[in-house]
């Protein structure tokens, strides 16, 4: 019996051996009459078989395959029906006419109460609707959600959780049902119900706090369920940030003394991952963990033990009393247990404790996987950096665990965190490097390399004895593949720059490297032979510490590659920003804590955070998450790509800030984003509808030029516009209004506009518009155009080289009284603000109370011209500021803009 | 093999249960599926069982919605025998149904097939309604040579003629037996 069982578990002898021509073939059985019910389930077992390992139908086979399944339907054998459903499901993607099945599967889901096959129906359904059959089949849903009998029910709820994405508005109005179906007596019944209820209302904040004090107060006996609502309540807490949910809070306090251990979990872990969550407000929360970690259940232990590793980065203090319980666990026979205990410990723990968990987790580093070796790694880094004079030890650790065993993730993991410690670290460098250096004899992953042999280079010249690298680094000149040689060559590079007396005999390094068999190596150490022979090229090319806003440089890149109209003219890197290496590499590292914090406190449902990402999120939402102004610039571009007339007016030069231009709270929400091209000016407006009862179509803004008296705004010509279709509530859309920049000018003008639309009643049940719409007009607050606009911030090493370099020829020096401003800093802020420029020599900040101050800018003008401010400042409380700002630039007329640009 | 000739056999001498195929075709809302109590459109088909005799039938009731129509063909190769449903009092098309019919009969399956189609002339009990003659004449079913036909009035609310067009299917099959 025991051998029978695992052959037909094996799948190399039952089914291994199966291909599909076979079993097409043997599907001929379904068109015979009377039907063999066993011989087609088998059948169909192995179809559903072969796709699940991946075999494809082609349309037409799916749909023949199809039409011979439907005839199944004359048996009523109940195992076969069943089997018939999985098929269907599985098919439905691939074949043709699958709605064909509709009055077949409806029958069977309103068939007798007691058939076992009416869920698998209802899925069945679910997957050949589509939006022109959804209407039609509502009612079958719908009468489904709320059948007596908690499978159908659940099936039926499922199923409308996914149809929402094919309508959600259809959808909403089954919210009748869904609320009678969490009443249930099936457990998982309510628990799904619950999840649609949220689907329906997750956009409407005060909706969804009722519906959270509604079933907080004990209704709901589904542990699952109370799961769901406690992540929504979270949820509510964690978005708001006008503090006024915190009523909520209690529930959660609440649910921490329920009986089910996922309930109390649940709300345990939601209480530790608010963002800002007080100590007083912890301790419950940690208590109730700490009962968790002693428990003789291991998935309760491991639960628990995890959320406090995550508390404790942010919270150690609070985690501290648990510090004794957690000691028991490093030995716990779970490594993955003990893991996190040890690492938690780590973040709790002393100074002097340090060394003896450094043992215990070296014991047992080999026992743990690479996932686990990742969130030590982390775990030592933190710890590093706040004990520096433990830096001896744990480098030591660290290197160690380079010479172990482990996929690139861990080793990158290592190496990054060794990096880090450098950079903060700086009496760590030396012992660092020379842990780097091993590291790189023997290293098997050649991107790692690359990235030691940069540093090398960066860190090492500056090193007290620079001359050992040398040799590590020459080293991997003769033993690696291309990509490293070629990485060590510049590494060899930066070292003869800085040293001048081993420069004769890096040039002799570098010398023989131009025989390499590969010619990027070639080419490497040829251009950087040629540059050591110049000084000033070495400067510029070597010692330079300004690097391009890479994601502008990517996406004008991207854009000339688009256009191949372009081609006959090089690209541009005049028009790309410049910034310093120092603000990229801060920019990307704000970007990555962020990162980590989102994964830390990231605890979204499942259901609730995969239906959001289905809804469209505002362009300037998503460019308000961008790392720095430069990748927010280049989302607004992509999102711009995609309009046609926008795509075709060439690279975007330059996108302002958003500015709101209606209160939050507004039925209608616009925001402005101001986009420079290289002909044009391009207003775009977003909007959001804000109210349920209303669709907007055929949306448009009417802009009103104000008289100006700048003599250049006669050549800003409105050239089209291009409008939203629609705007359904929640959804935003743009408008975007074009004008052509006559002559390439650059002028300042303000403007005042009015959106304008058809608007359309929605029914409140059904969220069907009427057909009937009326015309309405909007008026929003005015959009002014200011110099900033047109500059691109650009980072320049050396302010005073480059203003000399400028020169007076065309310097334009303004002064102004700014009577109004009441400190040097808000002077500061808003020169910045009017002239969009990279402040340099760290003069944006300003001291308190400075009563003098002198403010260096540089920017690029559209088209490309560099400029450059200095601003010369002077408080006086009864007069306010006085400033003197002297603008050059090559060309006048942009000198004389700049200067005039603050009013 | 063998055996299933020896209970179409025994099922020729009236011996044994027989099962037959039937599929259900016409125009929509021409009343194919009030037989069963079906009050909706149908969406693409539906399947009945019921017993009349010896005889267990298996009917496939499809949509006759013009964007179905298509799907018949499908049904053609299991079929023991056709009913072919015609809404009499729908003059303005009965020359749809008329196409419809020439199309089907024109299929390659159906023509190497010859089993016999039954007309029902439905929704007798309406005033203004066409005749049988009138509907054989109308839909120029003379013309079919290859295969049994019959037609007759029936009234698919009450049942009414529903019996007689299902005694006449039974006697055909009894003399040729379903392949
Ligand atoms: N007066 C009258 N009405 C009938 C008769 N038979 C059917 N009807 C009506 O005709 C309408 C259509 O009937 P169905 O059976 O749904 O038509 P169908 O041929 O199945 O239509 P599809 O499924 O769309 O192809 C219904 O409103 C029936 O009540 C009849 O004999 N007399
Ligand atoms: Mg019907």
């Amino acid at each position: 019996m025991a051998s029978k069982k695992s052959d037909i578990d094996g799948d190399d002898t039952l089914f291994g051996s199966l291909d599909k021509a076979t079993v097409v073939q043997e599907a001929r059985a379904f068109n015979e009459s009377p039907i063999n019910p066993k011989k087609c389930r088998l059948i169909l077992t192995k179809i559903v078989y072969l796709l699940h390992q991946g075999q494809t139908y082609q349309t037409q086979e799916a749909t023949d395959t199809f039409f011979s399944i439907s005839k199944l339907f004359q048996n009523s054998d109940v195992s076969l029906r069943q089997m018939v459903y999985l098929a269907i499901k599985e098919l439905s993607g691939s074949a043709e006419s699958v709605f064909f099945l509709t009055a077949s599967l409806t029958k069977d889901m309103n068939s007798r109460s007691d058939l076992i096959y009416r869920p698998n129906a209802i899925r069945a359904l679910c997957k050949i609707t589509d939006a022109s059959t959804m209407q039609s089949n509502e009612r079958f849903i719908k009468q489904s959600i709320v059948d007596k009998k908690p499978d159908v029910s659940s099936a039926a709820i499922i199923s409308a959780i996914h149809l929402s994405s094919l309508n959600r508005e259809v959808v909403k109005r089954w919210a009748n049902e869904a609320q009678e179906a969490i009443n249930s007596k099936g457990v998982i019944t309510q628990y799904h119900a619950l999840g649609l209820l949220y689907l329906m209302r997750q956009h409407d904040r005060m909706a969804v706090i009722k519906m959270v004090q509604n079933y907080a107060r004990g209704s709901l006996r589904s542990p699952h369920a109370i799961v769901m609502l406690i992540r929504y309540t979270w949820k509510i807490i964690e978005e708001d940030d006008s503090g006024s949910s915190r009523q909520l809070f209690e529930y959660l306090e609440n649910w921490l003394r329920h009986k089910s251990d996922m309930v109390v979990y649940e709300a345990a872990r939601a209480i530790c991952s608010l963002k800002d969550v007080t100590p007083k407000e912890l301790f419950p929360a940690v208590s109730a963990l700490q009962l968790m970690i002693v428990s003789h259940k291991p998935t309760l232990r491991f639960a628990a033990i995890r959320t406090l590793n995550k508390l404790a980065m942010t919270h150690p203090n609070a985690v501290f009393p648990c510090n004794l319980d957690m000691e028991n666990l490093i030995t716990d026979s779970n490594r993955s247990i003990a893991t996190f205990a040890i690492t938690t410990l780590l973040k709790t723990g002393n100074e002097a404790s340090v060394d003896r968990l450094m043992k215990q987790i070296s014991s047992f580093m080999s026992e743990i996987s690479d996932e686990f070796k990742i969130i030590v790694v982390d775990a030592v880094r933190a710890l590093c950096l706040k004990f520096p004079s433990k830096q001896t030890l744990m480098l030591n650790f660290l290197s160690g665990a380079l010479r172990d065993d482990g996929g690139y993730q861990f080793k990158s993991a290592i190496v990054e965190a060794i990096f880090d410690i450098i950079h903060s670290i700086p009496e760590s460098k030396e012992f660092a490097l020379s842990h780097l250096c091993e590291f790189i004899e023997d290293c098997e992953f050649p991107k790692l390399a690359v990235r030691i042999l940069h540093v090398l280079g960066a860190e090492g010249p500056h090193a007290s004895s620079p001359t050992k690298y040398i040799r590590f680094i020459y080293n991997r000149v003769i033993l690696e593949t291309s990509i490293v040689r070629a990485a060590a060559v510049s590494a060899l590079a930066q070292f003869a720059v800085y040293l001048v007396d081993a420069r004769e005999r890096i040039k002799v390094l570098l010398d023989r490297c131009t025989d390499d068999s590969d010619d990027e190596v070639r080419d490497r150490a040829a251009m950087y032979l040629r540059i050591l022979n110049e000084q000033d090229l070495a400067t510029k090319y070597i010692a330079d510490d300004s690097t391009f806003a890479l994601a502008a440089l990517e996406n004008n890149l991207d854009h000339y590659l688009k256009t191949p109209a372009s081609f006959s003219r090089p690209f541009d890197i005049k028009n790309v920003p410049v910034v310093s290496k120092e603000q990229e590499q801060a920019d990307r590292q704000r970007a990555q804590a962020a990162a980590r914090d989102r994964a830390a406190t990231g605890q979204a449902a499942p259901a609730a955070s995969a239906a959001a990402a289905a809804v469209p999120a505002s362009v300037s939402e998503a460019a308000a998450a961008a790392a720095s102004p430069f990748d927010a610039q280049s989302i607004y571009a992509k999102a711009m790509e995609r309009v046609p007339q926008i795509a075709a007016l060439g690279p975007l030069y330059k996108s302002s800030s958003p500015v709101e231009l209606t209160d939050p709270v507004t039925e209608y929400i616009v925001t402005c984003i101001k986009h420079v091209f290289p002909q044009h000016f391009v207003f775009q407006f977003e909007c959001k509808n804000t109210l349920n009862d209303s669709l907007l179509e055929n949306v448009t803004v009417v802009m009103k030029m104000q008289p100006s008296d700048d003599p250049d705004a006669a050549g800003l010509k409105p050239e089209f516009v291009v409008r939203a279709e629609k705007l359904a509530f929640d959804i935003p859309a743009s408008v975007y209004v074009v004008y052509r920049r006559l002559g390439g000018v650059t002028p300042t003008a303000e403007f005042t506009n009015t959106l304008q639309f058809i608007v359309k009643d929605c029914d409140p049940n059904t969220g069907e518009p009427d057909e009937e719409g009326f015309e309405e007009d909007y008026l929003v607050e005015d959009v002014e155009i200011v110099v900033g606009d047109y500059i691109q911030p650009t980072y320049v090493p050396d302010f005073e080289r480059a203003w000399a370099e400028l020169g007076d020829t065309h310097q334009v020096v303004e002064t102004y009284a700014l009577t109004a401003v009441t400190s040097i800093r808000s002077a500061v802020s808003t020169v910045m603000d009017l002239l969009g420029m990279q402040a340099l020599d760290n003069s944006s900040a300003v001291k308190e109370n400075a009563t003098t101050h002198q403010l260096h800018l540089a920017g690029t003008y559209v088209g490309g011209i560099p400029v450059a401010v200095r601003a010369r400042m002077a408080f006086n409380p009864s007069t306010g500021v006085a400033m003197e700002m002297a603008v050059r630039s090559r060309h006048p007329v942009v000198s004389q803009r700049v200067a005039n640009a603050i009013q | 093999m063998m055996r299933g000739m020896w209970s179409s056999l025994l099922a020729a001498l009236g011996l044994l249960r027989r099962r037959a195929n039937l599929l259900c075709v016409g125009l929509d809302n021409s009343g194919k599926s009030t037989a069963h109590e079906e009050v909706v459109p149908t969406v693409g088909f539906s399947v009945e069982m019921f017993e009349r005799g010896k005889v267990s039938f298996t009917i496939f009731d499809m949509s006759g919605q013009g964007k179905y129509r298509d799907l018949w063909r499908h049904y053609f190769s299991e079929a023991d025998g056709i009913i072919f449903v015609i809404d009499s009092a729908d003059r303005d098309r009965i020359v749809v149904a008329r196409e419809e019919l020439a199309l089907m009969l024109e299929n390659k399956v159906l023509a190497k097939r010859p089993i016999p189609v039954l007309f029902l002339a439905n929704k007798m009990d309406l005033e203004n309604g066409l005749s049988p003659v009138e509907c054989s004449e109308a839909l120029g079913l003379d013309r079919i040579r290859d295969r049994a036909w019959n037609i007759s009035a029936c009234n698919a609310l009450t049942g009414e003629g529903l019996e007689a067009g299902l005694e006449w299917i039974i006697d055909m099959l009894r003399q040729a037996p379903p392949q």
